[in-house]
């Protein structure tokens, strides 16, 4: 009889993985994920006398009950959900209708075309919120200059300074930046769609403009998932940078474009009068935490189970 | 007939990509060659070239004169080279690792190393400011490589996994076959086998690194660490009079990534659409 | 030239075992294949003898070493794969030469194998090519030279030509058997295709579900299969299997008797080969033409036979058959099988 046979000894010294695995799991833990449960930790605490103290769920509570804080939150909630409308409804139909239409075989200059569509993309935010803080800038006077040229010169407007108008216009600018990554993905969904699907969709009788509709929307519909979280994501997180660098930290005027990047920040550092809170910043952040999450759930559990049947 | 429509058709498709091109460009067009111009040019004919009597290198002279931008350009330079080498080495290391080899809590890693494509790094800022003076890194870029290594690491694991599953693992028993150790398998077979999608991963990667705001904020806020983007942002924030320094600034600063973009944008889009980014 | 034996061979991965108390001895010079179908554990077992997966118990021996605990780089084993398994980074020189360079061998020596081995596969012209800029048929075959540079006592093959089309196929399996013949190695293939078996094999082991359901010479299997299993995996068309019963050593299909001399009573599954059917007026299966497909130098006929069962014969060029014609169909009883419903071959008395 043979007993079972010891591992042989080149098969168990399996250090190697560990050492493949350490340097990224390390970093990782370290700075990224380390810092994310801390904050949530901290969130719980507050500032006694130097001391931190464990108080539960109670800066949770002062955040949506004090008005104080809850004002700001939901100001800043509130314009970040218009934010995030504003790029779902105009972003990525935009992205979507220019990468259908390089993604047409025929077209001439595809390469040219999907080259400059990136390129803002890949510009910093701090440059291209200040390029068009210029352009619309009533002191420059190209904005009011075009607008004259074409007939419309009354209708000018300095829209960043105006309350009314000032987040619309934030949102463009960063939705004239953005459109690229959507346009990408969408148009390397495009790209992927077997030939021989959209051929035998022409035999059937299917003119351009209804293969698009029904063959080719529902088979890049997983794509369409993938941008609506990321979009999601980077409304929460990334607008910061854009509103930061145009409006500054108080997000003006009158916080009409403050979003959860901004308000966490002064939060977090102080403003003004009022002092730094790393507590109450923790607990910003977490919140913040908690709506990506809602999010990023909504995505894995329904949008993309939802979707996969469209997968195969 | 229908090639007068098809005609049609496509003179329609290229008026509109054609009107998108425009709006895409022209901001950028306009501020490189405004800042070429005096001042006085500027704000009168602000559409117009940079000719003659016009042109002007004096808002360039005022910036390169008295800033640091060389420096903050050095500074960008090595925090995104840095990270970025750190990222691909450290990526390719675990992806391969969790997709080559079968052991006890594989699955765990691997969703737990990718998890930060979903949760942003941002969100862990207050306890990363006390971690980073903790350990004593404030205003150094050792901070920002370190952050921004612990950032794109998940994406750049994600894409190097789901590339490496696809790969054949014939050729890794192979090189097992000629004697190979693992750690030869890994950077003499498997790293050229993922340069195709380094490409990716180096862009997915190195355009939030090189454009970000909040950590140089934050973490390095001083004179001597600053990033280009955020020196920048404080240099338009103090000089907004100066119209043509801020205009040669914004050109300085978006210039070398126009270039880089321009030399290698063929590559890095055929990348991204052939890659392994599926939805 | 080495013998390869394995004693008692297992593997399982967890609570499912994939192999199970495999025995077997290959001679010198021997090239023995593995054959079944997918998920039958052959590609395992091949793996488990190079060293890429360890066993779960049992020995495995090279000329009466023991060496299922070494490293596969020592068990002194090449083994060429179905997806080449090239590097795509190096030339074809380079990949010939590499595994002798890592182990250090000389540069001279290298050179001269690396030459040897092109001589043999016909390389010298793409020495200086990356492998994507070879056909499959080119790539196939530096993967083999890279085995043959290696000079190994025992060579592997997984699957080697399942990703070459249907001329370049036959082309290298008759290239390797000319490579066999000339190395005279001892060689073990794993393929799941009945015909390269056949052609190739010194001795056949058929796999079925971990285990080995039969071992022998092509001729042994197609003459004698142990089983339905066998039986109906070795040749092409498969054979037919028809009901029929057996009473006082007779086996009959309804009313017509077929064979004799048979040890059994009641039920039996009646095998019968395609290629041994002919037309007959007076033959004994008598139906009616569903398919008749015409291949040029033959034709094959799928019968519907009277009590219902079906049939293909494999006929020669000649026939011709119309959908609904009625066919009569005969067969020598001595080429009859006979299998019990358990599915063993019942001997002839």
């Amino acid at each position: 009889m043979h007993t079972d046979n010891p591992i042989p000894d080149y098969v168990k010294r399996r250090w190697y993985i560990l050492v493949f695995l350490a340097p990224a799991t390390l970093i990782y833990t370290v700075f990224a994920i380390y810092p994310i449960v801390e904050s949530l930790r901290l969130s719980l605490y507050v500032s006694d006398e130097g001391q931190s103290q464990f108080v539960g769920l109670a800066n949770y509570l002062r955040l949506l009950g004090e008005p104080y804080w809850a004002e700001q939150f939901w100001n800043a909630f509130k314009n970040n959900v218009v934010l995030f409308i504003m790029h779902m409804l105009i972003q990525n139909p935009i992205a979507l209708a220019l990468a259908a239409l390089l993604s047409i075989p025929t077209l001439k200059g595809a390469a040219i075309y999907r080259t400059v569509f990136f390129l803002p993309t890949l510009l910093s935010v701090v440059v291209i919120g200040f390029i068009w803080q210029l352009i619309l800038s009533p002191l420059w006077g190209v904005t009011p200059d075009a607008m004259e040229a074409i007939g419309l010169g009354l209708w000018f407007k300095p829209w960043l300074g105006l309350e009314s108008s000032a987040l619309v216009t934030v949102t463009l600018i960063s939705i004239w930046q953005y459109v690229g990554i959507p346009l990408i993905l969408f148009y390397a969904a495009l790209l992927n769609i077997p030939e021989e699907t959209i051929e035998a969709a022409r035999i059937d009788g299917l003119n351009g403009w209804w293969i698009f509709w029904k063959v080719k929307l529902p088979m890049i519909l997983p794509t369409l998932g993938l941008v609506s979280i990321l979009t999601y994501i980077g409304n929460f997180t990334a607008s910061f940078d854009l509103i930061y660098s145009i409006q500054g930290g108080l997000a003006g005027p009158n916080f009409s474009t403050d979003v959860m990047g901004t308000f966490l920040f002064r939060t977090f550092f102080g403003f003004q009068a009022q002092l730094g809170d790393q507590f109450m910043g923790a607990t910003v952040a977490s919140a913040l935490f908690f709506i990506i999450l809602v999010g990023v759930g909504c995505y894995l559990f329904g949008v993309q189970r939802k979707l996969q049947r469209y997968d195969s | 007939m229908r090639r007068v429509q098809d005609h049609l058709s496509s003179t329609v498709i290229h008026a509109v990509l054609l009107a998108w091109t425009l709006l895409a460009v022209f901001p950028l067009v306009l501020i490189l060659i405004n800042s070429f111009k005096t001042r006085k040019a500027i704000f009168g004919d602000a559409l117009g070239l940079p000719i003659g009597k016009s042109l002007s290198l004096k808002g360039y002279e005022s910036v390169m004169a008295n800033s640091d931008f060389p420096m903050f350009f050095g500074n960008s330079l090595t925090v995104t080279c840095v990270s970025l080498f750190f990222i691909l080495l450290f990526g390719a290391m675990a992806a391969h690792a969790v997709s080559e080899y079968e052991f006890k809590g594989n699955t765990f890693i691997s969703l737990y190393l990718i998890v930060g494509i979903m949760v942003p790094i941002r969100l862990g800022t207050v306890a990363l400011l006390d971690l980073i003076v903790g350990l004593g890194l404030t205003n150094t870029l050792t901070a920002l490589i370190l952050v921004y290594t612990a950032q794109g690491l998940p994406i750049a694991i994600f894409i190097f996994t789901e590339f490496l599953r696809s790969v054949s693992r014939e050729i890794k028993d192979s090189a097992r076959i000629d004697g190979l150790s693992e750690y030869r398998i890994f950077f003499e077979v498997v790293l050229p086998l993922v340069r195709p999608v380094i490409a990716t991963v180096a862009v997915f990667s190195m355009i939030p690194i090189w454009n970000d705001l909040w950590f140089p904020l934050i973490l390095s806020p001083g004179e001597e660490t600053r990033t280009v983007t955020l020196g920048v942002q404080q240099f338009i924030g103090q000089y907004t009079v100066k119209w043509g320094s801020v205009l040669a600034a914004l050109s300085v600063a978006i210039m070398p990534v126009l270039v880089m973009y321009i030399i290698f944008s063929r590559q890095l889009i055929r990348g991204i659409t052939t890659g392994a980014v599926k939805g | 030239m080495a013998t390869l034996e394995l004693k008692s061979v297992k593997k399982a991965f967890g609570d499912t075992t994939v192999i199970q108390n495999m025995e077997l001895a290959v001679e010198h010079g021997e090239l023995v294949v593995f054959v079944g179908p997918s998920g039958c554990g052959k590609s395992t077992l091949l793996r488990m003898i190079a060293g890429l997966e360890t066993l779960t118990a049992g020995e495995i021996h090279i000329d009466g070493q023991r060496i299922d605990h070494q490293p596969p780089s020592n068990r002194g084993i090449a083994m060429v794969f179905q997806s080449y398994a090239l590097y795509p980074h190096k030339d074809v020189r380079g990949n010939l030469g590499f595994s002798l360079k890592h182990a250090k061998v000389d540069k001279s020596e290298i050179d001269k194998r690396v030459n040897i081995a092109a001589d043999i596969l016909g390389l010298q012209d793409l020495m200086g090519r990356k492998p994507r800029e070879l056909s499959g048929g080119q790539r196939q075959r530096v993967a083999i030279g890279r085995a043959i540079v290696r000079e190994p006592q025992v060579f592997l093959f997984d699957e080697p030509l399942s990703n070459l089309d249907a001329a370049l196929r036959v082309h290298m399996r008759v290239e390797i058997l000319k490579l066999h013949q000339r190395l005279k190695n001892t060689m073990v293939y794993v393929t799941h295709d009945q015909v390269e078996a056949m052609t190739l094999a010194d001795r056949i082991v058929v796999f079925r579900d971990g285990s080995v359901e039969q071992v022998g010479t092509p001729l042994e299997l197609y003459r004698e299969p142990a089983n339905r299993f066998v039986a109906g995996f070795i040749g092409s068309p498969a054979m037919n299997f028809l009901e029929a019963a057996c009473q006082s050593e007779q086996v009959s299909l309804g009313a017509t008797h077929l064979c004799k001399r048979v040890h059994a009573d009641g039920d039996v599954t009646l095998g019968i080969r395609p290629e041994h059917l002919r037309v007959d007026e007076r033959g004994q299966l008598r139906g009616e033409v569903q398919v008749f497909e015409h291949l040029g130098g033959e034709a094959f006929v799928h019968l519907l036979l009277e009590d219902g069962q079906q049939l293909v014969a494999r006929l020669d060029g000649e026939h011709h058959m119309r959908p609904g014609d009625r066919c009569v169909l005969g067969v020598d009883p001595q080429k009859c099988h006979v299998f019990d419903l358990a599915g063993l071959r019942i001997g002839n008395v």
